[in-house]
């Protein structure tokens, strides 16, 4: 599975990296989220996905 | 505009889930796990007769979805009525012909995102985490008032102090007027319209503005880092917005920081000491359950309890048909009680896991101060955990907001303790000391221009 985060629609809300602290990592300046490797290491499925339905923008999408 | 027979028929049945719903009377706080529970089963989205009619919803997936459907809601309060005449969040709309549009709250996007983006950078976790030792100080500060004593209020002494401390130190504002804001900010949420009390509050309210325009006019000609700052400085398509619209940010900015924290520490001080054997595990076990304990008393206490919005376009979701320009309540509380996402949801769980509460809102106008609110909370309960184990609250004298229909607030929480030595300077020398750090290290600006934490000596 591959993860991303669109950096135009994401808003700094924070739930993806309190939700998947090992996918996503906040940018200091605006709390942005960033992925910190598209490709989501075994056994993260389930919190990305969580993540991706838990974000206020939108702003993360999967590829299987 | 002639309305058919055929719309009216349609509107019976796009309204056949009826609630009578009134979230502003005390029966509402009173029998609110009774109402919760029967909304949720027979009309998780209802439409009720009050208030000029409007949506309600309370099931979790309903508000879910429909908060996040940024495309069919607006936030918008045309106070002017330059647009479309919306009347932004307020569910009744407030009685008082107001001049002032609550900031972005009340905004729709594009404009609205401009304003979070120039915010974003005083608010983040990085930004947030900068202040710690200020934090830490006047919540000292706060404790060392009232230790040798074995008596407190959580709230006059504690939960009201810190979070507005810190608010206006955030915004560039001297730290020493909090009681200018205080007042007025907490007795606007729990004051009945009507009363000789309102008269007064009223008063406070205008004697606040007068500072806060003060403080924008001052700020503008000698700028000096902080909130305030960013508010007069952000242009948006090129031009920085009105005076009133700018006190409309920044009233927000106050109203967001204040209440909410101060009943969230209030409700959560209180239910630690009717359950002392939790209290103590918590204490024990901090470094593991001190994180989601705050998520589950946020979730449970749900300070701002729910949010207005209107329709924008004629849609469907989560099985209601809704038409253009009518009103719906979205019920973060509510949400928070849904047994199908929350097991056992009228119970307090401090180690609950996966807990995807709605406290600070869902979709594109969830809280911008989230990592403020969290951080402030956590700091104030574990030094009082660690400097007054044994509290124990005085039913007497603890005072709930007597309606729940805006904020879930107590206005007075009394305890008594076992007493214990002071550790420092009192408030007064010690938001003097506060002040003189924030000024020298400038610890108001933007994490883009200052990364460092505070820091604060003997």
């Amino acid at each position: 599975m591959k993860v991303r985060v669109d950096s135009e629609r994401c808003q700094g809300h924070t739930l993806c990296a309190m939700i998947a602290p090992e996918v996503f990592r906040l940018r200091e300046i605006d709390g942005h989220s960033e992925v910190i490797d598209e490709e989501v290491p075994a056994g993260q499925e389930t919190q990305v996905i969580e993540a991706v339905n838990s974000c206020p923008e939108r702003a993360i999408s999967t590829i299987d | 505009m002639p309305v058919s027979t055929e719309d009216v028929v349609n509107d019976d049945e796009r309204k056949s889930n009826r609630y009578h719903f009134d979230r502003h009377t005390p029966e509402y706080r009173r029998k609110f796990e009774e109402i919760t529970e029967e909304m949720q089963g027979r009309c998780p989205v209802a439409w009720s007769d009050t208030y000029g009619g409007h949506w309600v919803a309370s099931g979790h997936r309903e508000v879910f979805d429909l908060a996040r459907s940024a495309e069919y809601l607006s936030n918008d309060n045309d106070l002017k009525g330059e647009r479309r005449g919306y009347k932004g969040i307020s569910i009744p709309t407030p009685e008082r012909m107001s001049t002032v549009r609550g900031g972005f709250l009340e905004m729709d996007p594009p404009e609205q995102r401009y304003w979070r983006q120039a915010l974003n950078p005083y608010l983040s976790p990085a930004a947030v985490s900068r202040w710690i030792p200020v934090i830490d100080e006047v919540t000292r500060a706060c404790l060392d008032e009232r230790i040798e004593s074995g008596r407190i209020d959580f709230v006059d002494d504690l939960a009201n102090i810190v979070p507005a401390v810190l608010t206006l130190a955030m915004m560039g504002i001297p730290v020493k007027d909090w009681t200018v804001y205080n007042e007025p900010v907490h007795a606007a949420v729990y004051t009945r319209p009507n009363t000789p009390e309102a008269v007064r509050v009223a008063q406070l309210h205008q004697e606040m503005g007068r500072h806060l325009y003060g403080q924008m006019a001052e700020i503008r000609a000698n700028p000096r880092p902080g909130l305030v700052n960013a508010v007069v400085t952000t242009e948006i398509n090129g031009q920085i917005a009105d005076d009133m619209e700018l006190l409309g940010i920044l009233s927000l900015i106050i109203g967001g920081g204040f209440d909410t924290t101060t009943a969230l520490t209030a409700r959560s001080l209180e239910w630690l000491s009717d359950n002392p054997a939790e209290r103590e595990h918590l204490s024990r076990e901090r470094d593991t359950l001190l994180n989601p304990a705050t998520e589950e008393f946020l979730r449970f206490f749900t300070p701002a309890v729910g949010d207005g919005r209107t329709i924008s376009a004629d849609c469907e979701i989560a099985g209601t048909r809704f038409k253009e320009g009518e009103r719906l309540w979205l019920s973060w509380a509510m949400a928070n009680r849904d047994p199908s996402v929350f097991p056992d949801p009228n119970k307090v769980d401090l180690a609950r896991k996966g807990n995807r509460h709605a406290s600070f809102g869902l979709g594109i106008h969830r809280c911008i101060g989230s990592n403020v609110a969290r951080t402030v909370f956590k700091r104030m309960v574990v030094q009082v955990l660690d400097r007054m184990p044994d509290y124990k609250c005085d039913p007497e004298g603890t005072v709930h907001y007597d309606t729940v229909g805006v904020i879930n607030g107590m206005r007075h929480l009394p305890a008594t303790f076992t007493p214990g030595p002071r550790l420092g300077a009192g408030l007064e020398e010690t938001l003097e000391k506060v002040q003189q750090i924030c000024d020298e290290q400038r610890l108001a600006e933007p994490v883009t221009v200052r990364k460092a934490q505070a820091k604060i000596s003997g």
